[in-house]
């Protein structure tokens, strides 16, 4: 069964449909990545899964339960999110920021799971711990935001353009360890990104959209192959060899 | 008596203010054969009114009364304003004030007719009594330097009228809102000067004597008219109204009180304008205090004995005025200064705390009203702007203009203060705490909304600790501005270091006004330097340069 799964989905923004009627599911273990250009509705589509936004009409289930009738608080705390530009609480230090949902949570070793998770986003706790964020590079303060949604061990990861803002180099090595991350822990993910290449890279299934819709959606290795359309043309401007 | 504490006050800084307020009202003796409230005796900003008000006070005092001094109040307007609500029980008026400036009539008749006028105007309007006149008149005296007037062949306001457009005019700011001022007196006589600039009483014979302007406003029992030797012109056409000295006193006082009535109405009669000009001259020329000099008056003209016990300083006495050379060059006024606060100590103490509660109170009761409005506007964003610049409004209106309006509302003393303070301490915090909250950290408060924090959480963990320093800083602003206009508070009775200042205006005395700007001057340096380490202090680690 899919652990997450939208059906109909209708947003609108005044006179703008920014969701017009999307149905996608994703599969335990999968990492589905949203692409399109900026306006296409793949963030707000990303927002409905932990209800940072609400649908007009249409439904999102999340482990099989409507998300409207999950408190939105207890939601989000169970479902790992990172966003462009990192977003980490500037006066706390990285290992504070890693330690946030568990601490919410009440977990008991709150500092103990925020350790574990710098590591896994290859930064030693020792080095980073006590650092605050501005004394770290981009690349650094991205893997800080990764290990914070991680820390709580969620099974749902969303990342909206979490790479968006590195430099290519940094970039590609940020994705590499964000893969190695969701491969060991086993989390589903999805991902919203504007480039093609990365999505192909990094994610196991693609959705193509465009003014609110899902024009077309394959495994993530099959989709040079099989574009068309809209999508070929995305493929053709990314320069993703065929 | 006392129907600023009464008032039912919407504000919950004015409800803030009422027990400490009361509680720091200096303590008197009770000598009073009747335990009842104290007598408030005001007076308007010039020498001669706190010198007329501080006669009163002596000859109820002597009487057994326990007399409550408020003197200096800014205007006519607000003096009168507070005699109407019963705040203020009795005060010098002038009879010619009355008609022209109260009642805004023109003259009819000699000083009998205008007296009968106002007393039978004013009885059947508010209910307000003119006590018989005191026995000398005072009126304007429009005044030129001798030699300038001989040069011109001046000696009448007529002759004037020829000279004008070659002359510059300094008047006092009440002179020239008045109809029996200014206005009335360009109509009259057809005077129109080459340029006429507003002077305050304290400056106005100094600008004169300097030859900044020509011609002046002044009072004709001003020691300062002979000690400059200036020439007066003749009210040839007689413009102006008789201005007899009578004390005024309201509807619930002249009731309630017969005999303190009584004891006051002694005084008919008995005052003549050389005693009075005397009594002036000891004050502006040879440096006596107020107190000094109403009580020697009072010995003049019979009233007093003169006894031990009559003369008092300090307590609730109008400071006493330092003694130097009027004319005294700004060095001296440096020299005299240390000497005059150290004699003043125990006053300058008091005024100081006072000047603080003021402040804490207002800027105490704006933290609490704009800090929660400042967060409660970024979630309402829409009419942040429109709010702010409410606030922003309130900042505009001139201190003397607010307190004005205050006066109605919530009668005289600390309360119309502490309103007004509090009014202008919020615009700098809402804007800051509102400023501070929006800006902090935006994309760090979606992650951890996105994360699962409250919105308590939020404001609290996130929003609150960034914030803090541009909160504090707002509040820096506001305490500072505060303390400034605390100064103010004066002129409605409210006590403060504003006293000294308004007091040395009234009187042309620097070191008085100097005796309260400085230490409200340091004041304002403590507050500013003590809130700016608390600034620092509440910066979140991790930020800032």
């Amino acid at each position: 069964m899919a652990l997450i799964r939208i059906a109909d989905a209708v947003k609108r923004y005044g006179d703008t449909l920014a969701l017009d009627g999307v149905t996608l599911s994703v599969e335990r273990g999968a990492c589905l990545a949203l692409v399109g250009e900026s306006g296409s509705g793949k963030t707000t589509l990303l927002r409905t899964i932990n209800r940072l936004t609400e649908l007009d009409s249409g439904r999102v289930t999340v482990r099989g339960e409507p998300v409207d009738a999950i408190d939105p608080v207890r939601l989000r705390r169970s479902i790992g999110y990172v966003q462009q530009e990192g977003g980490l609480i500037p006066h706390w230090t990285c290992l504070d920021n890693a330690a946030l949902v568990p601490t919410l949570l009440g977990h008991g070793d709150a500092a103990g799971r925020a350790r574990d998770a710098l590591r896994a986003t290859a930064l030693d706790p020792d080095v980073y711990g006590d650092r605050y964020p501005r004394e770290l590079s981009g690349g650094q303060r991205q893997r800080v935001a990764i290990a914070r949604a991680v820390a709580a061990g969620p099974d749902i990861l969303l990342l909206d353009e979490p790479f968006g803002a590195l430099d290519a180099i940094t970039r590609s090595e940020a994705q590499e360890a964000f893969t190695a991350l969701r491969e060991s822990a086993g989390v589903t993910a999805v991902l919203v990104t504007h480039d093609l290449r990365e999505a192909v890279r990094v994610a196991t299934r693609v959705a193509v959209m465009r003014d609110g819709r899902v024009v077309m959606e394959s495994a993530a290795d099959a989709l040079v192959q099989e574009a068309t359309g809209y999508t070929a043309e995305l493929v053709e401007k990314s320069g993703v060899a065929p | 008596m006392n129907g600023h504490r009464t008032v039912a006050a919407a504000a919950l800084a004015v409800c803030a203010v009422c027990v400490p307020a009361a509680a720091a009202a200096p303590q008197r003796t009770s000598r009073a054969p009747v335990q009842t409230d104290p007598i408030v005796v005001a007076s308007k900003p010039f020498a001669e009114s706190y010198l007329l008000a501080e006669t009163f006070a002596q000859l109820l005092e002597s009487h057994g009364y326990t007399v409550d001094r408020r003197p200096g109040f800014a205007s006519t307007e607000l003096v009168f304003q507070a005699l109407l609500r019963g705040d203020v029980d009795v005060y010098p008026e002038y009879t010619g004030t009355g008609l022209a400036a109260v009642l805004g009539e023109a003259a009819e008749g000699g000083p009998a007719a205008v007296f009968r006028r106002v007393s039978d105007e004013f009885l059947a309007r508010w209910g307000v009594r003119w006590l018989s006149p005191l026995g000398f008149e005072n009126t304007y005296a429009i005044a030129m330097r001798r030699g300038a007037a001989d040069s011109l062949g001046l000696r009448t306001l007529s002759a004037l009228a020829e000279a004008a457009p070659g002359l510059a005019g300094g008047f006092s700011p009440d002179f020239m809102g008045r109809p029996d001022g200014l206005d009335g007196l360009s109509e009259t006589y057809g005077i129109e000067f080459r340029e006429t600039r507003s002077l305050l009483q304290a400056v106005k014979y100094q600008a004169l004597a300097e030859g900044a302007v020509d011609v002046i406003d002044g009072y004709s029992t001003d020691a300062a008219i002979s000690r400059h030797d200036l020439a007066v012109l003749a009210d040839d056409r007689r413009f102006f109204p008789p201005y007899d000295a009578a004390p005024l006193v309201s509807r619930a006082f002249y009731d309630d009180r017969p005999d303190a009535v009584l004891a006051l109405s002694r005084m008919a009669g008995r005052i003549d304008v050389d005693a009075v000009r005397r009594a002036n001259e000891r004050i502006e020329v040879e440096g006596a205090s107020i107190a000094e000099a109403a009580a020697a008056l009072l010995v003049e003209v019979g009233l007093s004995e003169g006894g031990a016990g009559q003369v008092e300083t300090g307590g609730d006495r109008p400071p006493r005025a330092a003694v130097q050379p009027p004319d005294a060059g700004p060095g001296s006024v440096l020299l005299a200064l240390p000497g005059h606060m150290w004699t003043e100590r125990a006053t300058l103490a008091r005024q100081t705390a006072r000047h603080l509660l003021l402040v804490l109170l207002s800027l105490g009761a704006a933290i609490l009203a704009a800090l929660p409005a400042g967060v409660a506007l970024e979630r309402r964003r829409s009419i942040s702007e429109t709010v702010i610049r409410g606030a922003g409004l309130l900042q505009t209106i001139p201190g003397i203009a607010l307190l004005a309006f205050m006066i109605p509302i919530f009668g005289i003393g600390a309360a119309p203060a502490v309103v007004a303070l509090f009014l202008y301490s919020l615009l700098p915090i809402l804007r800051n705490t509102y400023t501070g909250i929006v800006e902090a950290a935006p994309d760090a408060v979606s992650a951890g909304r996105a994360l699962g924090m409250t919105e308590v959480q939020l404001l609290t963990r996130i929003r609150l600790p960034l914030a803090a320093p541009v909160i504090m800083a707002g509040i820096r602003t506001a305490a500072v501005i505060n303390v400034g206009t605390a100064t103010l508070a004066a002129f409605v009775g409210a006590g403060g270091l504003g006293d000294p200042i308004v007091a040395g205006l009234a009187l042309s005395d620097p070191v008085m006004i100097l005796a309260g700007a400085v230490p409200a001057a340091i004041l304002a340096l403590l507050v500013d330097w003590g809130l700016a380490r608390a600034e620092s202090a509440v910066a979140p680690p991790g930020v800032g340069s």
